[in-house]
């Protein structure tokens, strides 16, 4: 305990010598957070996170200020290191009121440095989630597309928000409700609005393996009657002269199919 | 000089639109804020210009590469017939531009050979690959030796029920696309066996092995062409799919639609 040493400089030396240690606290903290900024740098160039929050808008806008995403955790790291050597300086020379202080602030200042932490994860983790899903989606060339990568950024926003919020003590059981509803609303959706694929893709995947019938093959679905194009996951491709049927697989199971040999 | 000169400003004068024929963002730029229309022809779209040609393939010889960006850009309606257009593109292998062409969009015959790639019955991409299929198989051969092959791309289910199988189809119930890293050492190994390989629209081998069995009236292919270019010839004639020949006497890719010779390719070139 740092209070514990203070008193025993104090009870061992003199009042210079603890004023001595508190400057050396000092000096070694500057020290230490030296090398923690240093080690935090080449720690994101062995690891190659500098390549992977590159192009991120944190990153671009920290670089408008000449530093980069790991030089400010660098420094923020640093400065966390820094100012737990000047809070036990100032312990040990007995400059504050440090009782209430001390608690507050071993209580507080980690919790801080988190939430920083996690809203600048969160930031780019946001933003590289979706730079990602806009590389995938840049085959489909149509702008509503977008908003898929914009709805995962903002969903990573808004958790990393609820982390730092939580670590400072604010109330955060409203938000937590609200992320609940939406992630439920989310799977809830996608599942209906998926729910003819995954049918659809569990009959093609046995149309596929076993081929019932095959492209070449007159067959018919319903009254569709007409020679097999193609087969894939989720359809089946009937041509009749002029006429192509594109019909989705799970009816292919559910009707059965005839085919019709000549 | 100056009757150079001169001779160079009479090409250039009073052009409608400039086909570009470069990857080159720095050269791109130099057209781009002209008056004129710049429209980009190249394999990808690296510029990122707003008019834009895709060649499906790097075409090597200056014709069929001016040919594909004019139909390319007339079936776009980014050049209207009539117009005057300059070509400016690579003559030799290399980089840099060093041919400018004049033409007019309606001065040369429409050869399809636009048509053959985007408006296929079967997918752009897949023609594409098949293509480099058959020009890879022209360049290497099997084992040295010189082989011929006949795919037929687009439109499976009419070509099956228009051929019978030689022998027991070695793709049934495979699920191997035109495309996958797999298919050149297996097509190679299955050019040896006499037929045709089918192909359907999404690029799924169907088949190989097939005997194809259109009627062959009225098909008017190039005399000296044997009976694979023959079969290739009637069956698209016969239905709507793209033949894609490799002849094993002289080596050349060659390409069928609706009955007629649309683009003969040397492999040696690519």
């Amino acid at each position: 305990m740092p209070i514990d040493v203070g008193r025993l400089v104090r009870r061992l030396f003199s009042e210079e010598a603890a004023f001595t240690v508190a400057v050396s606290i000092l000096v070694a903290g500057a020290l230490l957070s030296y090398l923690v900024w240093r080690w935090v740098h080449s720690l994101f160039e062995r690891t190659g996170m500098n390549d992977a929050v590159e192009g991120t808008a944190f990153e671009r806008s920290v670089s408008r200020f000449g530093t980069s995403t790991s030089g400010i955790i660098a420094t923020l790291l640093g400065l966390f290191v820094y100012t737990l050597a000047i809070i036990a300086a100032f312990n040990v020379a007995r400059l504050l009121d440090y009782e209430v202080f001390w608690t507050q602030v071993t209580r507080n200042l980690p919790r801080l440095f988190i939430a920083v932490l996690a809203i600048i994860i969160g930031l780019i983790t946001g933003d590289k989630a979706k730079i990602v899903i806009k590389e995938r989606l840049r085959s489909v060339k149509l702008p509503e597309a977008s908003i898929l990568g914009d709805i995962a950024k903002y969903s990573i926003f808004y958790i990393a928000a609820l982390i730092a919020l939580a670590q400072l003590g604010v109330a955060t059981t409203a938000l937590l409700v609200l992320l609940g509803a939406y992630a439920f609303g989310l799977v809830f959706l996608v599942g209906i609005a998926a729910k003819d694929f995954l049918a659809a893709g569990a009959a093609g995947i046995y149309l596929l393996l076993i081929e019932p019938y095959t492209i070449g093959d007159e067959v018919r679905i319903d009254d569709k009657r007409g020679i097999v194009q193609e087969v894939d996951m989720f359809v089946t491709r009937i041509e009749t002269d002029g006429e192509e049927y594109i019909i989705p697989n799970q009816q292919v199971f559910r009707s059965g199919i005839i085919r019709i040999r000549s | 000089m100056t009757g150079l000169g001169e001779m160079l400003d009479e090409v250039v004068e009073d052009i409608d639109a400039v086909l570009l024929y470069t990857q080159d963002a720095g050269t791109f730029e130099r057209f781009d804020n002209d008056d004129t229309e710049t429209i980009v022809v190249a394999t990808e779209n690296a510029v990122e210009a707003d008019q834009f040609v895709a060649l499906p393939l790097q075409f090597n010889d200056l014709d069929g590469r001016i040919r594909y960006g004019l139909e390319g850009a007339m079936d776009a309606d980014l050049i209207a017939e009539g117009d005057e257009v300059l070509c400016l593109t690579t003559f030799m292998d290399g980089g840099d531009i060093d041919t400018i062409v004049r033409i007019r969009a309606d001065e040369f015959s429409h050869t399809g050979l636009y048509d053959l790639f985007v408006n296929s019955r079967a997918d752009p991409d897949v023609v594409r690959d098949v293509f480099e299929v058959a020009i890879e198989l022209g360049k290497k051969g099997q084992k040295g030796k010189p082989v011929g092959a006949l795919f037929v791309v687009g439109d499976a289910g009419k070509v099956m029920n228009k051929s019978r199988p030689l022998s027991y189809n070695p793709f049934e119930k495979s699920h191997v696309h035109v495309g996958d890293p797999i298919v050149n050492v297996m097509l190679k190994e299955f050019s040896r066996l006499d037929g045709a390989f089918v192909i359907s629209d999404g690029g799924k081998i169907v088949s190989a092995y097939r005997y194809l069995e259109p009627a062959a009236e009225g098909v008017d292919i190039p005399k000296g062409l044997g009976a694979r270019h023959m079969a290739a010839g009637a069956i698209t004639r016969d239905t709507n799919a793209t033949a894609i020949v490799l002849s094993e006497s002289d080596g050349m890719v060659r390409a069928f639609k609706a009955g007629e010779l649309i683009l003969e390719l040397d492999p040696e070139e690519y």
